[in-house]
């Protein structure tokens, strides 16, 4: 938390400048972070001051990057179309393989098992190595505050879907909590409520596969039963972690 | 219809984001032809390496690939939009490497802000009204200034400013809290 308000700024506007001037670490950023995910006078705010604190950037002076820079964004999001469709067999049919074997997993350290068998270190001369080289499967193990319980993740690239394990939690039937994953701009993007102690399939956002990444940043809050609501600003943080290529 | 460079240069750039978010490629080439020079200076600054500076500058033109249709064209600039993107790219990039606490922008460095040379970059000259930030800046006391200036321009946090100062927190909080309760008072007088 901020310490107080400054005279004649709200307490959002002051976090807002805060955010933008990049003061905030740990709990307060997340809490920003939410906050501009999910409450738009938020998000005007933070908008309002960085077009107004812009201008202290005119002050270094221009440099001209290597030509090679300009060669490796073209590629980078050239590629993107062209290699679509040369992956969309073999992600099919790392898809199909994942959905027959998911199949038979039924707890979170199963899941995870799973996933490990069908690795890119196991897989190097499947048709789908050339996929998991590029896009590696993700999973992420979040250890929920000072208990024994973890959050277990998992995503496959080009599936669109998260595999979640919440086994062992259990609803305490006040409270439900929120899993976000915070994209690169820091921006959070809720992926769903947790379903305690159960196995579940959170669909992923469209636009947000991208951000499925090696080191994507996770954030489960804790909010009132249902989640979020639309007009209240995200809940206190009680677990984070990350994603890590497998 | 008597629209000046400058508006003409961001009308230019808006549409251009616009068309690069409706999946025109040719328009990523015309935004980095208009801008990385700044960008890049940016990114340059704050690193203080060359070559993280253009993995910088590569990571914003690849997120605005991505993200063009983000751009809200009733914000006051897209070229305040582009280089919010690569301050903090380059500050996201200055603290994954641990490099705050050295600083790569001095204290100095982040006063060495010679107002009247503003316009390096002729074709996205920036307007009176964004020059305001400069002027009120400039009213704050020294230790305001320098503790908004080092967050901004430098990438410290309050935790970081208040180990280099050697101040407690709260402090450096009320420091800054009052420093930014004053520029908005100047920024927004009519």
């Amino acid at each position: 938390m901020t310490t107080e308000a400054a005279p004649d700024m709200t307490p959002r506007e002051l976090l807002a400048t805060e955010f933008v001037l990049g003061l905030l670490e740990g709990e307060e950023l997340l809490r920003a972070r939410a906050m501009l995910a999910r409450d738009p006078e938020f998000a005007e705010e933070v908008a309002r001051w960085e077009d107004r604190c812009a201008p202290l950037l005119d002050s270094f002076p221009p440099a001209n990057p290597h030509e090679e820079v300009w060669s490796r964004i073209f590629s980078a999001t050239s590629g993107d179309v062209e290699d679509q469709s040369a992956q969309i067999v073999s992600l099919a049919k790392a898809r199909d393989r994942w959905r027959m074997m998911t199949g038979l997993a039924t707890a979170a350290a199963a899941a995870l098992a799973v996933v490990v068998m069908v690795g890119p270190g196991a897989e190097k001369s499947t048709p789908i190595a050339p996929v998991t080289e590029d896009q590696p499967l993700l999973a992420a193990n979040i250890p929920i505050g000072d208990t024994p319980l973890r959050l277990a993740l998992t995503y496959v690239p080009g599936r669109d879907e998260l595999s979640v394990s919440s086994a062992g939690l259990t609803a305490d039937g006040v409270h439900d909590h929120e899993l976000w994953l915070v994209d690169r701009q820091g921006d959070l993007h809720s992926l769903g409520v947790i379903v305690p102690g159960e196995e579940a399939r959170f669909a992923v956002p469209d636009g947000l596969a991208d951000e499925f990444v090696d080191g994507s940043q996770l954030v489960l809050t804790r909010e009132p039963l249902g989640g979020k609501p639309a007009d209240a600003d995200a809940g206190p943080v009680v677990a984070q972690g990350q994603f890590q290529a497998i | 219809m008597d629209k000046s460079p400058a508006k003409q240069a961001r009308d230019a750039l808006s549409a251009d984001i616009a068309a690069l978010a409706g999946g025109e490629h040719d328009a990523l080439r015309r935004i980095y032809e208009a801008t990385s020079a700044k960008l890049f200076g940016i990114c340059l600054r704050i690193l203080g390496d060359e070559k993280e500076a253009e993995d910088a500058l590569q990571d914003v033109y690849i997120d605005l690939w991505k993200r063009a249709d983000r751009f809200d064209t009733s914000r006051a600039s897209p070229i305040s939009w582009l280089a919010t993107m690569a301050r903090n790219r380059a500050v996201d990039r200055l603290r994954a490497g641990g490099k705050v606490r050295s600083g790569a922008v001095s204290e100095e460095a982040a006063f060495d802000v010679p107002d009247k040379d503003i316009a390096a970059d002729e074709k996205l000259v920036l307007d009176e009204r964004d020059a305001r930030i400069h002027h009120c800046l400039s009213k704050l006391e020294k230790r305001q200034q320098s503790a908004i200036r080092r967050a901004f321009l430098g990438g410290a946090t309050y935790v970081q400013l208040a180990e280099k100062d050697d101040v407690p927190l709260s402090t450096i909080k009320s420091r800054v809290h009052r420093g930014l309760a004053k520029l908005k008072k100047c920024i927004e007088k009519p």
